[in-house]
């Protein structure tokens, strides 16, 4: 019972009210921001990021953690009601999902998705309960050479394996490196990159990297939208499928909630792809190609499944190794950061009130998001109402006055300023900004544990391979870089 | 989320059909997308030679003892190899847009933040707040004045209770209670 005795605590955590409320808070939160296009989960985590400072720990991780599921759910609506997807991870969603709105079938689709959902999130939060103690188990031992080839590994993997373009995210992911360097030497103590700036002596926070690049750089890239009518959502009507509806997606949601778990792990994975290749894995099993595109059943339940399930199990990453596997963790782990909690191998056994707390207070958000979804599903969909054009200047004052209150200084919001400006400039040019705060993020860790892997290898790079974990993970790396374009080389030559 | 963004996305073969509401923006040609990206590889180009001799001053020492410069020049070199890739590859990957006359509305966005940040200080945060809320929803948002008086009222109000008494911090404020 050693095992469990930790994980029963961390329900004691999630019932004290305070908990309870800010799990409320941010699955609510999470809906809204899935239900409004514009901002991501991964903008809004970072808006609030100078928020969550004055909150506990634990209460805050719960309800940052809150919005980024919640808005797997929230997603949903608009991309089933208006074929706008509110989240990238509810892309593929819009193809079935808006067909089947059309056919006066909105209520189903969106039922289907709740329970799809509330199904993959649960089975997610009960498989990590067991897989994260193992793998921190096996990250114990990780020295600093595996913490390089990981460190490496993520930041290649968010980037080639993205939604944009691999050569300009990787180009994006060596920026973020860059500016990872400024300020002091972790070691030495010299100022590098500073342009003899005191303010920069400190290095550049990530908290405003985040709000920057996500929160200012996502609101001015909306701006040229504002004025552009977004099309009357369809009525929705009744939320409960049909027996033979619930018949139709039990196997969609098993594999979705499997594919996702598994995908959600992998970096770079996260809840966008696992619903992308779920999608794909329904259209290829099906009996009836036909309907896909024409309002399947299958096509959301899939998706909305796995998305949930990734979104979930890409904690395990964060919270076992310290190395976030997508870019809203990259925020979450920012987030950890100015807690004061550094997200490793320790942390399930240092920190287990923290630890299980946030993960037992998923079953309950999830319960509570599947309540909104259904009988509540009415009070989001007015929210489509509210216009950007009143949202727009609301996010962006949070997000300056929120900048201010970090530190007390106005530099950081010019700073943010520029970083948003930054983070417009590089959408616009088909950039994406998840690899640059990613790769920011891991600037410091990769470039300690690089530093300090040379110290013991003795200044030899070979030394990499002496690891034996270190050099799989780095013959992984060689194959990511190496494997795409030489597999585009031979199917040219092949036709 | 963006009609764009879902275009740009495709995994195994899924491409969504463009959405969103009634005026999608069209994509810019390939020579203007082409311009585009030549552009974005010269800009880190430009950025990472300067970080690269930057770097190299600080002093690089060798692997087995690096100096503070090791790093940033290691880092550096790599941003301008994949630059380079860039300069060379800069066919359009489907994400480009091209800038309209919508991007008037980014422009005065940006130029009231910073006046946001330069009177922040010295005024006070109720003033600048109130004036940028009527830029942003009467100018640019193109609301009515009954809307826009009411939710910039509001909202400073809202924000006033939210970070200077529910969170307690100091932020420079005008009003006291």
């Amino acid at each position: 019972m050693d095992f469990f005795s930790p994980v029963i605590a961390g329900f004691g955590v999630v019932f004290q009210p305070e908990n309870l409320i800010y799990c409320l808070l941010g699955v609510t939160l999470g809906m809204l921001v899935g239900v409004l296009p514009g901002l991501g989960p991964a903008a809004t985590i970072a808006v609030l990021l100078p928020i969550t400072y004055t909150i506990e720990p634990t209460a805050a991780i719960i309800m940052l953690a809150g919005i980024f599921y919640g808005a797997q759910y929230g997603g949903t609506i608009t991309s089933v009601l208006l074929r706008l997807p509110g989240e990238a991870s509810s892309v593929v969603t819009a193809i079935d999902g808006h067909e089947m709105a059309k056919q006066g079938r909105a209520g189903s689709a969106l039922g289907i998705a709740a329970i799809g959902s509330f199904i993959g999130g649960t089975v997610s939060i009960l498989a990590l309960t067991f897989v994260a103690p193992l793998v921190a188990g096996a990250a114990l031992d990780f020295g600093p050479a595996e913490y390089t080839a990981l460190a490496l590994l993520g930041i290649m993997m968010v980037a080639t394996l993205g939604t944009g373009a691999p050569v300009k995210s990787i180009l994006m992911a060596t920026l973020g490196l860059l500016l990872a360097t400024i300020g002091q030497d972790p070691l030495a103590g010299t100022s590098r990159l500073t342009f003899g700036s005191d303010q920069l002596l400190d290095g550049i926070d990530f908290v405003i990297v985040a709000m920057g690049l996500f929160g200012v750089g996502e609101i001015l890239y909306n701006l040229e939208s504002l004025r552009r009518k977004t099309p009357p959502p369809t009525p929705v009507g009744s939320v409960y499928p049909s027996r033979a509806e619930i018949k139709e997606s039990k196997g969609a949601i098993s594999r979705g909630s499997l594919l996702g778990f598994l995908l959600g792990i992998l970096p770079g994975g996260g809840a966008t792809m696992s619903s992308m290749v779920a999608y794909a894995v329904e259209r290829k099993v099906t009996k009836q190609p036909a309907k896909f595109g024409k309002g399947a059943i299958q096509g959301v339940a899939g998706p909305e499944t796995a998305n949930n399930a990734a979104a979930t199990s890409s904690f395990i990453p964060l919270l076992t190794l310290g190395i976030p596997a997508n870019a809203t963790m990259a925020v979450m782990f920012g987030a950890l950061l100015l807690q004061g909690i550094t997200p490793g191998p320790l942390l399930v056994q240092e920190k287990p009130d923290l630890f299980w707390g946030v993960i037992n207070s998923m079953y309950v958000g999830n319960l509570l998001l599947l309540v909104m979804s259904l009988p509540l599903i009415g009070l989001f969909v007015r929210i489509l109402k509210i216009r950007p054009a009143i949202l727009a200047p609301l996010t962006i004052l949070i997000t300056m006055i929120g900048v201010y209150t970090v530190r007390g200084n106005v530099f950081d919001m010019y700073l943010m300023i520029g970083l948003g400006v930054l983070g417009y400039l590089m959408k616009k040019v088909g950039f994406e900004p998840g690899p640059l705060v990613l790769a920011f993020v891991l600037g410091s860790i990769l470039e300690s544990s690089f530093r300090r892997s040379m110290r013991i290898f003795d200044g030899q790079l070979t030394g990499f391979l002496t690891q034996p974990i270190a050099a799989v993970l780095l013959g992984a790396l060689l194959l990511i870089l190496v494997g795409p374009p030489v597999i585009r080389a031979l199917r040219s030559r092949a036709t | 989320m963006t009609a764009d963004d879902a275009q740009r996305t495709e995994i195994s073969g899924i491409r969504p059909e463009p959405v969103g509401g009634d005026d999608p923006p069209a994509p810019p040609s390939a020579s203007y997308a082409r311009r585009q990206n030549l552009l974005a590889a010269a800009i880190p180009l430009v950025i990472g030679v300067i970080a690269g001799i930057m770097s190299w001053q600080l002093g690089v020492g060798g692997l087995a003892d690096p100096g503070p410069g090791l790093w940033p020049l290691t880092v550096s070199v790599a941003m301008v190899v994949v630059a380079v890739v860039l300069l060379f590859q800069s066919r359009p990957t489907g994400g480009e847009e091209a800038f309209t006359k919508e991007a008037r509305l980014v422009v005065v966005a940006v130029v009231s933040l910073v006046g946001y940040a330069l009177l922040f200080e010295t005024a006070g945060f109720e003033i600048p707040t109130v004036a940028l809320l009527v830029l942003w929803l009467k100018v640019l948002g193109r609301e009515s004045w009954w809307m826009t008086v009411s939710v910039a009222l509001g909202t400073t109000a809202a924000l006033y209770l939210m970070f200077v008494i529910g969170l307690g911090v100091s932020l420079p404020h005008r009003l006291s209670f």
